[in-house]
């Protein structure tokens, strides 16, 4: 068990500009996190496209500690159910993804259940006979989560009754699935190309920190766009391929300029995205074959329409975060108070020619992988943090980039893109969630 | 298989690989590679495609000649802690030729590795494909199958 915190306690540790160590450090306060904002959010559990046939499976964490399964049943419906036997509470299935025929069958005393959750079937059911045991009882189906629903694909749950429904949930922020499905010449994504699982042993909350956090490339990637810029003056003149190819590297040299001039725009419940009408994935060149595709689809206006929204990131508090013009993202599984794990997956634009889907998966290879070249500068940054933090130098950490100067529009803010907006917008919910306002 | 392939020379270069990743110096490691080499750790058990399945690397010598530079970069705070690795190759077996007419070697690895202030262990199989030049064996392809290449991996900053 952990220690309970007051609200009053709560509030006083996330100021307008200034946040409390103990958000990255406490044992409690992670613990909290889990049941307050994991367990009132709605959190991405993953792609229909995952489960596309009859039984197809797939199981992860909608908290540290609530393994739960995305199914989908013979009426072609999605589930998501506790991975849980009713029974004595064993875990049903292991594995991350497969088929189950016909039911869940229990490891243990082989209770089985529908792909929908309902019990289909006690061994030697005879012993139950007038006990007050109720085989219909839905008490003893696999649980299904608070809520769940899908948007383009997109598969929430939530452990809240309380929480709105999702499309109100995802608010104005949502543009960005919209975004990434419609540059798709048939409308729809679905994920391809495995995932990346990248063990994290900091923190949580500074992965969604740096998502956004524009004053960081320039110095913590220095290193690896100086070298891509050293082999490239290195080349002769002739080697286009090799340049071309090195070249994907320079955009996280991006300067100030350029970042501030991306903007950043945040939303109710934490979310935000940084660029709209440009970003450092703005000068990616459109491919003549997919060009003509999506032309075909949308028409020459529209299609250019849908890459001029240009996010590079957007984050759906807390779990999800989304790169529409590179077709991959990220969510954020929490293990403990200093560990999580980041998963990437890559998605094929349906009707798009193959080579956008390398290119995605390309992204994901150097970016985001453990082994990349950018990755792990970026978890030793929130490492040293994490490591500095437990100092009793002093129990801060500050954020007061252009605090004042963000303008609040009807249903979001808008602000500079080296702006804390997105620290501003993700502690506003931080503080809601934590004491119980967020859906009052 | 070719029975009069010396398999004590290809040990020997294959030894001679992991010593230089060991120190690490990536400088002479590269000049192992080919032109055209490459360098793949997949992502899954038995991964057929590198491009269009994801990767933890996969790496041409573009990607080699930044990582090298980057190795040594003094900005590149991942690097800052010191890595050392100590590699230990087993049931090194040679498997005929690859459609190139290369060597198909095969061989067991653990690699323990100390980076900041952890010690760790790597384990799997390494493919090497190998032409035969006059200054002796070159790498046109290394593959590196980890043991469990779908389990969440730590930062890794150095080929294995």
């Amino acid at each position: 068990m952990y220690n309970r915190i007051s609200t009053t306690e709560i509030d006083s540790l996330v100021e307008p500009a200034r946040l409390h160590k103990r958000l990255y450090i406490d044992r409690d306060i992670f613990e909290l996190e889990m049941e307050r904002i994991w367990g009132q959010a709605w959190i991405f559990i993953g792609h229909e496209s995952q489960v596309p046939n009859t039984g197809d499976y797939f199981t992860t964490n909608i908290t540290h500690k609530v393994p739960v399964i995305m199914v989908r049943d013979k009426e072609d419906q999605v589930h998501v159910l506790h991975n849980r036997c009713a029974h004595k509470g064993a875990k049903l299935v292991e594995n991350r993804e497969g088929n189950v025929r016909g039911a869940f069958r229990c490891p243990y005393h082989g209770w089985s259940y529908k792909h929908d959750g309902t019990l289909i079937k006690i061994p030697n059911e005879a012993g139950y006979e007038g006990t007050g045991f109720d085989l219909n009882d839905a008490c003893n189906n696999m649980q299904p989560l608070a809520q769940v629903e899908s948007y383009r694909g997109f598969v929430f749950a939530t452990l809240s009754s309380q929480a709105p429904d999702l499309k109100t949930w995802l608010g104005g922020a949502i543009d960005c699935i919209d975004n990434l499905c419609d540059r798709s010449p048939d409308g729809e994504v679905e994920v391809a190309g495995g995932v990346l699982r990248y063990e994290h042993e900091c923190n949580w909350k500074f992965f969604l920190e740096n998502l956004n956090d524009t004053m960081h490339p320039m110095v913590v990637h220095q290193s690896v766009v100086q070298a891509a810029k050293d082999y490239i003056d290195s080349l002769p003149e002739s080697a286009t391929r090799e340049r071309s190819e090195a070249e994907i590297i320079l955009p996280f040299g991006s300067s100030y300029e350029n970042f501030e001039d991306s903007g950043i725009t945040g939303f109710r419940y934490g979310h935000h995205y940084d660029g709209g009408k440009t970003s450092i994935h703005a000068n990616y060149t459109v491919m003549p074959e997919y060009h003509s595709r999506m032309v075909a689809s949308y028409g020459e206006e529209k299609a250019r329409e849908i890459y001029s929204f240009n996010t590079h990131n957007t984050l759906f508090y807390p779990s999800l975060t989304i790169k529409t013009a590179v077709q991959n993202i990220r969510v954020v599984r929490p293990v403990a108070v200093d560990r999580f794990i980041v998963e990437t997956w890559s998605f094929r634009l349906k009707g798009a020619p193959d080579e956008m889907l390398q290119r995605t998966l390309l992204y994901s290879r150097l970016v985001n992988s453990s082994a990349g070249m950018v990755g792990p500068d970026d978890l030793e940054v929130y490492r040293r943090a994490q490591e500095g933090l437990e100092s009793s130098g002093s129990d801060w950490v500050e954020y007061h980039r252009q605090l004042g100067r963000d303008q609040q529009l009807e249903d979001r803010v808008v602000g500079g893109g080296t702006s804390d907006l997105d620290m501003r917008t993700q502690y506003k919910a931080w503080k809601e969630f934590m004491n119980g306002e967020i859906y009052r | 298989m070719n029975n009069s392939l010396d398999i004590k020379a290809v040990e020997t270069f294959l030894y001679e690989e992991a010593a230089l990743l060991d120190r690490p110096d990536l400088d002479n490691w590269m000049k192992l590679f080919t032109e055209d080499g490459t360098y793949w750790m997949p992502a899954r058990e038995d991964q057929l495609d590198a491009l269009n399945h994801v990767s933890h690397m996969y790496d041409d010598r573009v990607m080699m000649e930044i990582r090298r530079r980057n190795f040594v970069h003094p900005r590149a705070s991942s690097k800052d802690s010191p890595v050392r690795s100590s590699h230990l190759l087993g049931n090194i077996r040679h498997q005929g030729k690859t459609k190139q007419g290369d060597l198909r070697i095969t061989c067991n690895f653990h690699v323990v590795m100390w980076y900041r202030e952890e010690q760790r262990v790597y384990a799997g199989t390494c493919e090497h494909h190998l032409v035969s030049t006059a200054d002796g064996f070159r790498i046109r392809h290394k593959r590196v199958d980890l043991i469990n290449p779908e389990a969440p991996q730590k930062s890794l900053i150095i080929y294995l």
